[in-house]
């Protein structure tokens, strides 16, 4: 989260021109990738601290499917498992795209979806929800308000004219999260017997989510991310420089606002609900960079899917293990996995 | 099991009795960081930075010597007239420098230990985190006070409270399967913890089995899985609302109590008021047995 100075690109501009490529090429990784996703779905729902048999496990979505009453261990799976997994997906989508977003907007590797304050604004909203004792079902709305709230002052600070210079837009994120951080300690230190909540929000939590959650969640990752989509033919154009992706036609501060505003409202859709997530956004991106190629409109949508299905292990693990809480397990087991692929990649 | 228990504690008060006598000063001993401390005279000035201390000391009749305690320590109401001093993580250590107190009761858990040695000031770490412990500790608290007599008789009293409660909950012809709730995130308790102990006296059966240990994240697939009869720790419209929760036992017979906040406050504190906590749970959950 923390960054001083944009760095070089991510990648060149030549990496950047989309290599032509046929079916031939594409339909095995989509057939991969797809594969991976039901891997993450079956085992997702099929494994939990609750042993529930295979075959009860499909009879379990059969009647969840259909419409059938639930008997037995079906409330496990139809009302627990599958919407965990689902908003797992949802979440880690969310988080990867917009950290892929965020790094081919700013040209800076070590961008992520916090970057202009979201986790610090949202992490302020559920503790002063949590500490002065507001109904639950609140934490998420503070949450979500505080983290919009957050993006909404740095764009404002940010602001030169009709311009946001990627520089002054990184460091007032900065800043603003560094203030909102220390509000929210202050409150925590004030209401000590609740730091264990807010503690777990920080880490991020799919526990309790059900449907209802999932459908909340939803239209702000649908919303966020299809904008991102059809902004990324521009953003491959950007990579090229901003004075070069100007004269090419591309309106470079309005496209650098939409992309920040589209993935802050995806980010803070899903992280009011399930806490703060670490390190997907940031990873995620990267991985499906190093494996399918930087091209915006790819990078986005493989993220979105290695992202989904790479949560839903992590939570997996998270609710099986001693590791507790997915953001555990995913700063945890997703920094020293980055790294081998990073030395992999080298050699 | 319980007759056991139960016995031992009668038995324990009942070896009690009679025995006690003057503390010789200076009194050395370990303290629950593992220090050897010693107590040169009498303490006149005591501060306690612990809410269940405060509450032992009280009980022990020199609840006048108290010249400061922890911002938490509100029972009895005659400590709101006690100057505060910060709390144990936040301690203001000039406030308790100033006092001039013979000495400081902290847990094992604060750093007050350091300063405070260095300014010369008897810093003890006493602190019960079981249910036993509850009565060695105040025990021990006698004897740091010279109120040996009084602390025996306290511990006496608090088993034979305990005992009546115990006897009443046996009689339950149900004992509901029970979740026990401490933060919604959700964290449970273990059937060895304090709250387990006093669980199980006040005649419930915790769904927690001891192999996951005193303070566990509970996993929601387990609890609806265990499908307890009763909930305790949290309100009725929270338990409904939570995936797969709203068709468990205890939500569809409206069994799922919320703890008042003074029992509350009371569970949390390991001291004197411990037969009052476990008779107030075990009403919340054998109603019938309280008419």
């Amino acid at each position: 989260m923390a960054m001083s100075t944009p760095s070089p690109a991510p990648s060149s501009p030549a990496q950047t021109a989309r290599p032509v490529r046929g079916w031939a090429t594409r339909l095995p990784r989509a057939l991969g990738l797809a594969a991976l996703v039901a891997v993450a779905v079956i085992l997702g729902t099929g494994l939990g601290s609750v042993t529930v048999p295979p075959g009860d496990v499909l009879a379990a979505l059969w009647r969840g499917v259909s419409g059938q009453e639930l008997a037995g261990s079906d409330v496990i799976v139809w009302q627990i498992r599958l919407p965990r997994v689902v908003m797992g997906l949802l979440v880690g989508a969310a988080l990867s795209m917009s950290g892929g977003a965020f790094q081919g907007v700013f040209r800076n590797p070590l961008a992520d979806p916090y970057l202009l304050g979201v986790a610090s604004g949202s992490a302020l909203g559920a503790t002063v929800a949590i500490v002065l004792n507001w109904p639950r079902t609140l934490i998420p709305l503070a949450a979500l308000v505080c983290a919009l709230g957050a993006v909404a002052l740095t764009l404002i600070l940010a602001r030169e004219g009709r311009r946001f210079p990627p520089t002054r837009l990184i460091l007032s994120g900065v800043v603003i999260g560094s203030v909102l951080s220390a509000v929210s300690t202050a409150l925590i230190l004030r209401g000590q017997d609740r730091a264990r909540l807010v503690l777990s929000y920080t880490l991020g939590d799919l526990g309790f989510s059900g449907w209802h959650d999932v459908a909340t969640v939803l239209p702000y990752v649908a919303v966020g991310g299809g904008t991102l989509l059809l902004l990324s033919r521009a953003l491959d154009t950007l990579q090229l420089g901003d004075l070069t992706a100007r004269s090419l036609g591309v309106p470079v501060e309005r496209l650098r606002l939409l992309v920040v505003v589209a993935a802050s409202v995806a980010t803070a859709g899903a992280v009011a609900y399930v806490g703060i997530i670490g390190f997907v956004g940031l990873i995620v991106p990267h991985i499906a960079r190093l494996a399918f190629g930087a091209g915006h409109r790819t990078l986005l949508l493989t993220s979105a899917v290695l992202g989904g299905a790479g949560l839903v292990l992590a939570d997996l693990l998270a609710r099986t293990t001693v590791l507790s809480q997915v953001g555990i397990v995913t700063t945890l087991l997703g920094g020293p996995f980055f790294l081998w692929l990073l030395r992999r990649q080298r050699e | 099991m319980k007759i056991l228990t139960l016995t031992t504690t009668l038995a324990l008060s009942g070896a009690l009795a009679g025995t006690a006598a003057a503390t010789t000063y200076p009194l050395t001993f370990k303290d629950d960081l593992g220090r050897t401390v010693t107590v040169k005279a009498e303490p006149m000035r005591i501060i306690s930075m612990l809410p269940s201390t405060s509450e032992t000391v009280c009980a022990l009749n020199v609840c006048d010597r108290l010249v400061g305690v922890d911002q938490y320590s509100d029972f009895p109401a005659q400590l709101s007239k006690v100057p505060k001093v910060g709390d144990l993580f936040t301690p203001n250590v000039e406030a308790i420098v100033a006092q001039k107190p013979d000495v400081v009761l902290v847990s094992k858990y604060s750093k007050l230990d350091g300063p405070l040695t260095q300014a010369g000031i008897t810093v003890v770490a006493v602190n019960p985190e079981t249910y036993d412990e509850v009565f060695s500790k105040t025990l021990l608290l006698g004897k740091i006070l010279n109120r040996e007599a009084a602390a025996k008789a306290l511990v006496t009293t608090m088993a034979r409270d305990i005992a009546k409660t115990e006897v009443l909950a046996r009689a339950a012809v149900n004992k509901p399967t029970t979740y026990f709730e401490i933060d919604p995130t959700p964290y449970s308790i273990g059937p060895q913890s304090f709250l387990g102990v006093l669980l199980t006296k006040a005649g419930a059966r915790n769904i927690i089995p001891e192999s996951m240990g005193d303070f566990p994240k509970v996993d929601p697939e387990f609890i609806v899985k265990s499908n307890p009869q009763l909930m305790l720790g949290l309100d009725a419209k929270t338990a409904a609302a939570r995936p797969g929760w709203a068709g468990l036992n205890a939500v569809k017979s409206s069994k799922v109590i919320a703890i008042p906040a003074e029992l509350n406050t009371m569970l949390g504190r390991p001291g004197p008021r411990l037969p009052a906590a476990l008779r107030a749970l075990a009403k919340l959950i054998h109603p019938e047995l309280f008419r």
